[in-house]
Order: structure tokens, then C-alpha cells, then sequence
């Protein structure tokens, strides 16, 4: 369908008018239709935001007396001084600090927004990440064990036994391989 | 390099439809979320915060260029025209956010365009590695690399139950969103998309327009991206697009099976009436530009269409959008003066492009 009005561009906004109690409907691009009628506000705004959504869940949640969830809602961070009911009115964290002034209300956020997860399994930084890393490894190696017993090459087997307990070794010293042994 | 380069040329290399299934999936896109230790985030920092943060990431990715063999461009975006900002988001080297962003912030962007970095978007640091076609690992393997150089030198907000910290609580855990953009007319047009967009909603995965969240599937291109971080791994969110993508793949390669199987002739008369509307219509809104340019396209990749050249759809899809037909005219359009000069641009394109070819055949 095009715009009633230019003829050119494809209709997109439907407007109702009411003339002595007949309705008629008149089907305008969003040009012309911003420049019939400029009052019409409400047709691009976002359906339901991050921060509503937040808010509705967390309330939910909330089932104590109402002294009780206002004192909640005062917590505040003490870093960059967000209190939570900001966090949950704005959607965002004010700095990293945040998640630990929080900690106990977020499980519930993020089970909502994360199909039900609360913790992290992914990667991480620095040493912490290299120590993930090498839990992987292990983790690896282990499944290429049970294969190769499957299979029947203890030989193979017994290789990787003694890679991932010197793995294990490395991990709790520390990632210090000096001390192996 | 000066801003003029990744200004004036409209095809980035992510746009040269090389890759796999390059006639379906036009990019692929990794973006990782980071912040630093001691700084507040990006909606409740100080300038002098700001200003610290663009100093010492800008600074450890150029000292890294060497080592990432990567050259990189440094922009600040409070240097750069308004339009000139919005050209670079229609390139989708930067987000609207840091254009429209009133505290110091940067941009840091390689010769090929395949890798942007942003300073104090969002979040401190967002990595985004932009890739032609189905690479998803590639892709990755490249933002990690980044994300690993930074890592070295600075000091990641980080927590072992949470992950890495981001300003947003969707991205916090990887801070990772991968995500694929694809054209999908034939399932569009045998209208099988409310079904896929609701099963993939269910898989922890998002379906939007190309212009991101809220913005209806212009062009029948649709991003495929994941909606969890935390609680799944990068290698699983990986696998699942990649899964997921190549399913939809197969699905619109049926649809378009059989479209062609049973109504060929309306399907090549649609076709060539876009073609013909491209070719010679003197106002052209950005919708019907998007729609006649995704029938072409469509017309391309079933071998109906045969003498229009890939390249230049992608790169109309690019050039045809607000911010660009303004630096192209040199000055400020309004609406229906930009209708006009899109048609005549995307006419001049095509008929640039005859040319080329006849002129081609006739000294053979």
C-alpha cells in the first residue's frame, strides 16, 4: 500500500480519525504522516526497555514489607556511590565495585537475562586465565584417556596420565614449574 | 592514516563478499566488552577518568601494532565532524553511542577496517573484529588476539563468579557477542521468518534488523547474535551461532529452491522490476532502495540476474544510507532532496556498471 498523501513512499502509519462517530482510517508514510500530524508521538518508541524489565523482575522478587525493600534498595556502592534502585533504573552498572556491592541481589537479574546462569565458565584474564586454560588442558587430556583405554593402548594411556598429573603438579604450585617433582 | 580514508570509500573489507556462503552471510561480527580495574564505567566516569583510560589503551595498541602485525589509525571523536561520525557508524566502524558520546573518547581502526577498537563507548574497551562471509572462528581467533595483547598490560575489571564486569548486566560473563548478518529474501518472501525468529529466540539467541536492536529487517537482512554471556562458554556460544547459522542457511537455500521450482517466472519478473526501478527511478526512499536492492542481489546469487557485479550491491547497500549520500553530495539534504540524489547515485552505479561491461565486450 502507498502513502495516501504523496503517493510515492509505501503507507507505514495508520492514523483513526473519528468524524461524527464514523472512524476512518487514513494510511500515511512516516513522512507525511509526521507532517499531518505532529502530535503523533508514541509509534517509534521502544516497546519495553532494559531497565523497566529490571525493575518489574526485582520487585517480583521482593515479596518483603515495604520498610524492608526500601531499606534494600538503599544499598549503595561505595565507589562510585550508585545506589541498586539506580542500577535497576538505569540498566547499567556504575563501575566493577557495583557487582560487589550487589552480589547478593544479582543471581536474580542475570537468571533472567541468561536463561537461567549465574556464573561465569568462560575465559579469564592474567594468571587466573592461564590457570583455567590448564584446567581445560586437563580436562582434554582426561577425555583422551578414557579413549585410549577404550580402545585398549595403555601405552598411550598411561602417557597422558603422567601429562595431566604434571599439569595438576604446575596448578598447585602455582603455574611454578620449577618445583615440579 | 587520515580519517578521510575510512571515510571516503564505501566498501570496507568486510564488504567484499568473500567467504563462506558469502551469498547468504554478508559478515561476521565479534565484539568482546572490557573494562579496567580502578576506573569508574563509562556512564558514571569523570572526564579526567576518561581521558586517562583513552590514553593508556590507545597507547598499548599502537606499542602492539608490531606484534598483532596490524597497523592502527587512532581517532579521537571529539576531533571528528558530526557527519563524518556518522559515516563511520554507517560503516559500522563505530556505534552510535560513542558518536553521540559528550566524554573523551577514540576509535581505533585498522587500514583494512577489519578490526575497531573503541575507547570509553559503553564500556572502556570494546573490541570489534568485522569479517566477510561465514567466519565466525576466524573472526574470533582475531579479537582474542587483541583481547590478549591488552590483557597484558592492563589490569581487566574481572570476577570469578561474574566474569568479566561490563557496564550493562546482558553482556557481563564473556562480555563476547557474536553475531552474523544474512540475507534472507526467500525466507522472507515465503514468510518463514516469525517461526525461525521465535524457534531461535528459545535457543538463548537473538534475530534483528541490520541496524540493530528495535529496527526492522530492512532489506530482508537479518544479524543472528547470541543473547547469553555468562554461564556458557566462548567455544559453545561460538558453536551454537555457527550451528544455528548454517541451519537457517540450509533453510533458505530450500526456500529458494522452491521458489524457483514453482513460481520461476514471477520470481524473475520481481526481480527485474527492481532491477528496472534501480536502473531508472528518479526518488527512491531508503526502504524501497533496500527492498529493490535485495531483489537484485537475490537475482545475482539464483544466476536470473547475470550482468550486475556482487560487489556493488554491497556497497549501495552501504552508500544509499543518510550520512553518506550528505558527504557524497557535499553538503546537507534534506529528506526528499536525499530520496533524490540516492536515486541518482544508485542509477549512475548500475549504469556505470553497463557500461563497464559493453565497453568490455565491444574490445573483445
Amino acid at each position: 500500500m502507498i502513502c495516501e498523501n504523496c503517493k510515492q513512499r509505501p503507507a507505514k502509519v495508520t492514523v483513526t480519525q473519528v468524524h461524527n462517530g464514523e472512524h476512518f482510517e487514513r494510511h500515511y508514510c512516516e513522512v507525511c504522516a509526521n507532517s499531518l500530524h505532529p502530535f503523533y508521538v508514541e509509534y517509534k518508541q521502544d516497546p519495553l526497555s532494559l531497565h523497566q524489565l529490571l525493575s518489574n523482575w526485582f520487585s517480583q522478587t521482593e515479596q518483603q514489607p515495604m520498610q524492608h525493600k526500601q531499606q534494600k534498595n538503599m544499598i549503595v556502592c561505595d565507589e562510585c556511590g550508585w545506589s541498586i534502585q539506580r542500577f535497576l533504573d538505569e540498566g547499567k552498572f556504575g563501575c566493577a565495585n557495583c557487582y560487589n556491592s550487589f552480589r547478593p541481589q544479582l543471581p536474580n537479574v542475570f537468571k533472567r537475562l541468561h536463561n537461567g546462569n549465574t556464573k561465569h565458565i568462560g575465559k579469564a584474564p592474567g594468571a587466573l586465565g592461564e590457570k583455567i586454560a590448564i584446567k581445560k588442558r586437563i580436562e582434554a587430556i582426561r577425555s583422551q584417556m578414557k579413549d585410549a583405554i577404550d580402545t585398549e593402548s595403555f601405552e598411550e594411556a598411561a602417557k597422558l596420565r603422567d601429562e595431566a598429573r604434571d599439569l595438576e603438579n604446575q596448578l598447585s604450585t602455582g603455574g611454578d614449574q620449577t618445583d615440579v617433582n | 592514516m587520515s580519517i578521510e580514508h575510512f571515510l571516503d570509500n564505501s566498501i570496507s573489507s568486510w564488504m567484499a563478499g568473500e567467504g563462506k556462503h558469502s551469498d547468504i552471510v554478508m559478515s561476521t561480527r565479534i565484539r568482546l566488552a572490557r573494562n579496567l580495574n580502578g576506573y569508574r564505567f563509562p556512564l558514571a566516569f569523570t572526564e579526567d577518568e576518561a581521558h586517562k583510560i583513552d590514553q593508556s589503551v590507545s597507547a598499548t595498541l599502537l606499542d602492539a601494532s608490531d606484534e598483532l602485525h596490524m597497523q592502527f589509525s587512532s581517532f579521537h571523536i571529539k576531533d571528528v565532524s558530526e557527519l563524518s561520525r556518522q559515516v563511520l557508524v554507517e560503516k559500522h566502524l563505530i556505534s552510535p553511542k560513542l558518536a553521540n558520546s559528550p566524554m573523551t573518547g577514540s576509535v581505533l581502526l585498522s587500514n583494512d577496517e577489519s578490526v575497531s577498537v573503541m575507547v570509553n563507548e559503553e564500556d572502556h574497551i570494546r573490541i570489534q573484529c568485522l569479517f566477510s562471509g561465514l567466519q565466525i572462528q576466524e573472526a574470533y581467533a582475531q579479537a582474542d588476539e587483541l583481547d590478549r595483547v591488552l590483557d597484558k598490560e592492563l589490569p581487566y575489571a574481572f570476577d570469578e563468579q561474574f566474569g568479566y564486569l561490563t557496564s550493562c548486566p546482558t553482556n557481563t560473563g564473556t562480555g563476547l557477542r557474536a553475531s552474523v548478518m544474512m540475507h534472507l529474501p526467500a525466507l522472507t518472501m515465503t514468510k518463514q521468518m516469525n517461526r525461525i525468529v521465535t524457534i531461535i529466540s528459545r535457543l538463548g539467541m537473538v534475530v534483528r534488523g541490520i541496524y540493530g536492536e528495535g529496527s526492522e529487517a530492512l532489506g530482508n537482512v537479518y544479524q543472528v547474535s547470541n543473547q547469553t554471556t555468562l554461564g556458557k562458554s566462548e567455544e559453545d556460544i561460538l558453536a551454537d551461532l555457527q550451528s544455528i547459522t548454517e541451519q537457517i542457511i540450509q533453510k533458505e537455500r530450500e526456500a529458494r529452491d522452491a521458489l524457483l521450482k514453482h513460481s520461476a517466472n514471477t520470481l524473475e519478473d520481481r526481480l527485474y522490476r527492481s532491477l528496472g526501478t534501480l536502473s531508472f527511478a528518479r526518488i527512491m526512499a531508503t526502504d524501497e532502495a533496500a527492498r529493490c536492492l535485495s531483489d537484485v542481489r537475490l537475482g545475482i546469487d539464483m544466476g536470473l540476474i547475470e550482468d550486475v557485479d556482487m560487489s556493488i550491491l554491497n556497497e549501495c547497500m552501504v552508500f544509499m544510507q543518510p550520512g553518506f549520500l550528505q558527504k557524497y553530495a557535499g553538503t546537507s539534504l534534506n529528506t526528499s532532496e536525499r530520496d533524490m540524489f540516492r536515486a541518482k547515485l544508485l542509477r549512475e552505479r548500475l549504469q556505470k556498471e553497463e557500461k563497464q561491461k559493453t565497453k568490455g565486450e565491444e574490445s573483445e
